[in-house]
């Protein structure tokens, strides 16, 4: 048997020499690495509780005033907070929230639209801040006679765009990967 | 009707396992509708990789290893592994970026076309058509003598690198290496459980190595062979067995609205699909049948699929993905960019021929 040349020996030894370190320092550093594991996600689970109590926090006056039954007055200070964050998603979700609350049906649905694109967490199960269910009654409880009245005739550039308000909403109840 | 041979066999055997673990597999966990979607795993696997920060769209999705490996085992198994390369390499890069665009704009691959399809989702009627386009339009290049593909293909080490890389890819679900994403809440975070999603990749990788089936080649091949066609019937019998699984499963819901995953703007859906079509004849596959080439060692396949995991990190990052709210300006641009780039190539590589 011809034993292989200096050359072949070694390439062969640096590459398997490489492959061997490669598994002696994944294993070797798999505690220190699970460490660093956990807090890369105890950083992001902190983050991401932060911002929720930052959110609470920053609009705790509309729910204060939300909870008392003045309505007006929160939404004019959510108005208020909303210059400071515009096109904030929690702020919008909460405006769809107290409008809807005030029978301004049309815009609490392109209120809660918009919440649900700035962030779609409002429509998952078991998320912080999760409207899951109130969105879904929105729905069910606007869709059908919307339906009608355009069937009707009804041919408002609003009652159009508040259809497909909710039609978005319905998609993003349905679920889908996206 | 084919021959009833052991390919035409393993055909419909390959295309039914494709429909039932495609919805089988978003019963187990995956996404609705996107049991399997190759673009949306390209998506998934783009985030954990790091090369997006789409929080909700981040997840290794074995289902892709699987194929590539089931591809390898199968290509090993039945001595067609055969390490080859080295045609029309910038093109085909590029042409993988466009393939997730054209996805990223209709909302999934051809496999999860049919899947949305037979799950009620009337919407993909749209993508449809624009696919059966793109089709025809790739065919009547390939008659005028365009094609991507150059002879003199080199061979060399270059097609192991990319099962290599999915072999690699496995250790990921044990050793959890830092700079891997999990997403923890939006599609991501859906998944069915390791095994039985890397099984499923295995299984159909093997399967679809085996019988060469794929969605836009049962198009292609229809019209040129009509029903003589194998690979239709393989197409018909993913269809109907999806639809059955559907059915039976209670999520068969037919109409146009509050589908998950999808969009109203048919126009783009139908554009979308049309790009994927096109650069799919043109290349030789839809993304599945890049994935399993890959795995059976065609390195020009393994560059587009390099191609269609940068472009889904790409469509995430610049924000050109289709939602259920519609397709964002640049998501259309980029879907415009992308028709421009493969008639324009059609067109260079018609001179070149002449």
């Amino acid at each position: 048997m011809n034993l292989p040349d200096r050359f072949t020996l070694f390439h062969l030894s640096v590459a398997v020499g490489a492959v061997v370190g490669c598994l002696l320092l994944v294993l070797g550093a798999s505690p220190a690495s699970q460490a660093r594991t956990g807090q890369g996600q105890l950083e992001r689970d902190l983050a991401r509780r932060a911002r929720v109590e930052f959110l609470l926090d920053a609009y705790a006056p509309v729910q204060q005033l939300a909870d008392q039954g003045r309505v007006q007055q929160a939404l004019m200070k959510l108005e208020e907070i909303g210059r400071r964050y515009p096109g904030e998603a929690y702020g919008l979700l909460l405006k769809g929230r107290l409008l809807a609350e005030a029978g301004a049906a049309d815009q609490a649905i392109a209120a809660y639209a918009a919440a649900v694109r700035g962030n779609p967490d409002f429509v998952e199960d078991g998320a912080p801040l999760a409207a899951r269910d109130e969105i879904e009654q929105l729905v069910n409880r606007h869709l059908e006679p919307l339906r009608r009245r355009l069937a009707d005739g009804a041919t408002g550039i609003s009652a159009r765009r508040t259809m497909e308000q909710l039609r978005y909403l319905q998609s993003r109840l349905a679920g889908g990967c996206e | 009707m084919p021959s009833f041979d052991r390919q035409f066999v393993t055909i419909l055997l390959a295309s039914a396992l494709l429909g039932l673990l495609g919805v089988f597999l978003a019963l187990w966990g995956n996404p609705d509708n996107s049991g399997i979607c190759v673009s949306c795993f390209l998506e998934n696997s783009a985030g954990a990789l790091g090369l997006h920060h789409n929080e909700r769209m981040q997840y290794l999705r074995p289902e892709l290893l699987g194929f590539v490996l089931g591809a390898l085992a199968s290509a090993m198994l039945g001595r067609e592994f055969r390490s080859r390369g080295g045609s029309a390499p910038m093109l085909r890069l590029l042409s993988g970026i466009f393939l997730m665009v054209g996805c990223a704009a209709f909302i999934g691959c051809p496999i999860k076309l049919f899947l949305r399809l037979t799950a009620g989702d009337l919407t993909t009627l749209a993508g449809l058509a624009g696919l059966l386009a793109g089709v025809w339009i790739g065919l009547k290049g390939l008659a005028a003598g365009v094609s991507f593909e150059r002879p003199g293909r080199a061979g060399g080490s270059a097609g192991f690198w990319l099962p290599i890389l999915a072999l690699a890819g496995v250790s990921v679900y044990w050793l959890r290496p830092e700079f891997i994403q999990f997403s923890v809440r939006g599609s991501g975070a859906q998944h069915a459980p390791v095994l039985a999603a890397l099984g499923s990749g295995l299984l159909l990788g093997g399967l679809a190595q085996r019988s060469r089936f794929c969605v836009t080649g049962s198009v292609r091949d229809t019209l040129l062979l009509g029903r003589r066609n194998p690979l239709l019937w393989g197409l018909g019998v993913f269809v109907v067995v999806a639809l059955l699984v559907n059915l039976a499963s209670g999520h068969f819901r037919p109409g146009l609205y509050g589908q998950p995953g999808a969009h109203l703007e048919h126009l783009w859906s139908f554009l979308g699909m049309l790009l994927v079509g096109w650069l799919s004849v043109l290349i030789g596959g839809c993304p599945f049948r890049q994935l399993i080439k890959a795995g059976e060692g065609d390195a020009d396949a393994g560059l587009v699929v390099i191609g269609m995991l940068l472009g889904a990190g790409l469509v995430q990052a610049w924000g050109l993905a289709a939602t259920a709210a519609g397709v964002p300006v640049y998501g259309k641009v980029a879907v415009l960019a992308g028709l421009a780039f493969t008639s324009i190539n059609v067109l260079l590589a018609r001179r070149a021929e002449g």
